[in-house]
């Protein structure tokens, strides 16, 4: 029996750059296919020099962080100011099944890799394009970042505290969202090709991606005509309560805590001996919970408050009160249910250093990921040139030395 | 069942809530074959909100009609020995089963992974839970929140400091399982013919985020250095503007990095003298001055409406952007113009604007069509023409309580 990936056999030409498109290429390199990102030192991608560097040696080969955001993607390294450089980006699309793009509209085109231009080579080729806002609409060339761009979608309007303003989310969730998600698109366009013979040009609009995550609120619009806001930590169409956060013994450190059912009050009752307190009629059902829940959720916080947030965890977990701490970026490697799954790795890159990164963190029992870390810029050359290519080894000097292959 | 890339393609959606719910739904919408199984109570999202006028009813859950488009529905009593049978009967017809019950809950009715397995060999089992199917958290009682606040994300990236961490949007730990497991799940079945049959394909949401969110951007500096960062309340610490700041209706997500960028700014805002300091270039040299910036740029922005400052900062080529409203980004021109958003018509609820497909495949469109299915709607077409039961078998299902009572 074959323990092969799934996707083994699909080759991708990966032109996305920064985050969400390497993203993209990760998830189909961790299941199985070839990815090959096109990059060049004439333009450095500036996710390559992001801080802190391998054994703090500045490099835009020893990122951390970029080498974990691409672990997977393969790299081909060309230069696309120069014709010669553009011509053998169409020959591996000549050999490929998927192309992975996160420009702005039209940037392909000029270019010279719009989706036409890509079928002339490549008949049945599956594009990918996730521009910010998709590729057609009034606001298709909106300028935004990652960032910021949840706040087109309604979403950054439903964080931050209960009755104050939205506070930003302090990186671009949306990019390995939009990543993953789009890898999904990929994979049923593939689906449709080998049902049907035709690629396509996926229209993958990150905006229209995220704003899936508003659902809720959304309905709550188009059902009551009511716009929501932040609300802290409660439940989201207000379903559980108490729903937060609670300190715990020690700085910065909080519990999760989530009681949508009668049967699961009555165990965080019992886990905190049944206070005075919790006994009132102000509490004794779900809506009158709901309807008090500031109140409630102050109780309960100068309940935790005595607590270790690891051991209250337990102890409320012991009772079936679904209860976890909260953690920081430092917890993570401590703590004992990602070291059990073997969520964090550490890998030795081609460049002979030891880093840490994540490994595939979705298991598989069949076919098991092979993670490698982000590449150096042009770590795959001599197998696509020379491997899918076939070219000799003079010509592949030569456009090394025309800086070409650069 | 609408025609799609997914044609073909035969799903049991055993979920609940959003997460394999809204996996599912991503199938179903590129068509997929997906039937939705639910206990004879019904999908606990069927009884949360929001309701039409708040007021409760299973045919009529906001939650459930949006996550369950183009799909048909069935009851089944998992919990009897006839209704395991007819389940199992659905697993082995189908291509992949997606589910986001606990784990200790599956085994507990004879699904666990190891007891399924058997039954269909070439059967993808999609599993979204907040911690998993292994390691010491994966018996616990959790919820979307929990799993969202053990990624990390909330600590590092949402909040002001000292007080408490912030889940972002919200049931993004199930929206961030569901696209995930749906990512992983179509290519394990894509690629049955590779891997030399189904597979378990566990999927936590907390890990999922703790690793290709949160991980990827900390994890190696913290293994390397010990160092690691918290959240500050800013957008971003390392430049100015770049935050959320109020303005006269509302918000806007003020950014500028490049220096072109801020020069742009300072035109749309009138060349104030104050921000005529050479020194101000310089993002960086920004973020320094951050105190003395943003009140400066407040006085601005309360002076200006949102969709003002987006569409002149934008024109300056700026990437500053309003924050929208839910009702704002509904009724966005942008979208319409794209047709985003789809009329979908339901028997209880009547004529209802849905969110449309997340993403568009032009040679093979996708999207809600048929609305979320009522309670057992599809009873009797499932269990005929799947099982081949006839309508005497399918009520004496009825009677008996293996199908539940509702059909």
């Amino acid at each position: 029996m074959t323990r092969a990936l799934p996707l083994k056999d699909i080759r991708v030409i990966n032109l996305g750059w920064v985050w969400a498109g390497p993203v993209t290429g990760q998830t189909l390199s961790y299941l199985g296919a070839e990815v090959l990102k096109i990059e060049s030192e004439a333009r450095v991608d500036m996710t390559r020099n992001l801080p802190p560097f391998a054994e703090g040696e500045v490099s835009f080969n020893r990122s951390l962080s970029n080498h974990a955001c691409w672990a997977g993607n393969g790299s081909v390294s060309l230069n696309l100011k120069k014709p010669e450089g553009k011509k053998l980006v169409l020959d591996l699309v000549a050999e490929a099944d998927v192309v992975i793009e996160n420009f702005g509209p039209g940037v392909m085109e000029k270019m010279g890799f719009g989706y036409d231009q890509l079928r002339e080579v490549k008949d049945d080729i599956v594009l990918c394009s996730m521009p910010a806002t998709g590729l057609s609409g009034p606001l298709k060339n909106v300028r935004t970042y990652g960032l910021s761009l949840t706040s087109i979608t309604g979403l950054d309007s439903l964080v931050g505290y209960k009755n104050g303003g939205p506070i930003p989310v302090e990186n671009a969730f949306s990019d390995p969202f939009a990543g993953i998600f789009s890898a999904f698109a990929i994979v049923t366009a593939l689906n449709h090709r080998d049902n049907s013979g035709v690629g396509q040009h996926i229209d993958f609009s990150q905006q229209e991606a995220i704003m899936q995550m508003t659902g809720p609120a959304y309905m709550d619009y188009v059902l009551n005509n009511r716009v929501g806001g932040p609300k802290s930590n409660e439940h989201p169409v207000a379903a559980a309560a108490p729903h937060g956060v609670f300190p715990c013994v020690g700085e910065d450190r909080w519990i999760s805590l989530a009681v949508p059912s009668d049967e699961e009050w009555l165990c965080l009752k019992a886990a905190m001996d049944n206070p005075a307190w919790s006994e009132e009629v102000e509490y004794s059902s779900l809506e009158k919970r709901l309807e008090n829940i500031d109140e409630l959720h102050a109780q309960v916080a100068q309940w935790t408050v005595g607590f270790d947030d690891y051991e209250l965890s337990e102890k409320l977990q012991a009772q079936g009160v679904a209860a976890a701490p909260v953690l920081n970026v430092a917890d993570l490697l401590s703590n004992p249910h990602y070291k059990a799954r073997g969520t964090f790795i550490e890998v030795t890159h081609p460049l002979g250093f030891e880093e840490t990164i994540y490994g595939a963190y979705v298991k598989t029992s069949r076919s098991k990921a092979q993670v490698k870390p982000g590449p150096w810029i042009g770590q795959d050359n001599e197998r696509a040139f020379k491997g899918i290519l076939g070219m000799d080894d003079d010509s592949y000097r030569q456009l090394i030395e025309d800086k070409v292959i650069y | 069942m609408p025609s799609g890339a997914l044609n073909g393609i035969k799903v049991v959606d055993f979920g609940q809530m959003i997460s394999a719910p809204f996996c599912a739904k991503l199938f179903s919408d590129y068509g997929a074959d997906v039937i939705k199984v639910e206990a004879p109570g019904g999908d606990a999202a069927r009884h949360m909100g929001p309701f039409p006028q708040d007021v409760p009813h299973p045919e009529k859950s906001g939650l459930y009609f949006i996550n369950n488009t183009n799909k048909r529905g069935v009851t089944c009593d998992v919990t009897t020995a006839a209704g395991r049978a007819v389940f199992l009967q659905l697993l082995q017809w189908a291509d992949v089963l997606v589910e986001n019950n606990l784990p200790l809950q599956m085994k507990e009715w004879g699904l666990d992974y190891e007891s399924i397995a058997g039954v269909n060999e070439n059967l993808v089992v999609i599993s979204i839970t907040p911690f998993g199917q292994t390691g010491p958290y994966s018996g616990w009682n959790a919820y979307d929140l929990n799993a969202f606040h053990l990624s990390g994300a909330s600590s590092r990236y949402c909040g002001r400091p000292g007080e408490m961490p912030l889940e972002h949007g919200t049931f993004a730990a199930d929206y961030f399982g569901a696209v995930t497991g749906a990512a992983w799940g179509m290519a394990a079945t894509y690629g049955r013919g590779n891997a030399g049959g189904g597979q378990l394909v566990d999927v936590s949401c907390a890990e999922a985020i703790a690793a290709a969110f949160v991980g990827g951007q900390n994890i190696g500096g913290y293994a390397q250095d010990g160092k690691f960062d918290k959240r500050t309340g800013v957008g971003m610490p390392l430049g100015a503007p770049a935050t959320i700041m109020p303005c006269r209706d509302g918000h806007v997500w003020m950014l500028t990095l490049e220096i072109g960028q801020w020069q742009g700014l300072k035109q749309v805002m009138g060349n104030p003298e104050w921000a005529d300091l050479e020194l101000f270039d310089d993002m960086q040299a920004r973020a320094q001055n951050a105190d003395l910036i943003y009140p400066f740029i407040e006085e601005w922005t309360m002076q200006h409406n949102k969709m003002e400052i987006m569409e002149k900062c934008q024109a300056a080529g700026c990437p500053i952007t309003a924050v929208f409203t839910v009702a704002e980004a509904a009724e966005h021109p942008h979208l319409a113009a794209r047709d985003y958003f789809v009329n979908i018509e339901h028997p209880e609820l009547g004529e209802v604007k849905n969110l449309g497909a997340p993403f568009k495949l032009p040679a093979s469109p996708g999207g809600p069509v048929t609305a979320a299915p009522l309670l057992g709607q599809h009873n009797a077409e499932v269990y005929g023409e799947i099982l081949g039961l006839g309508a005497a078998e399918i009520a004496q299902l009825v009677s008996d309580g293996t199908i539940g009572d509702s059909a």
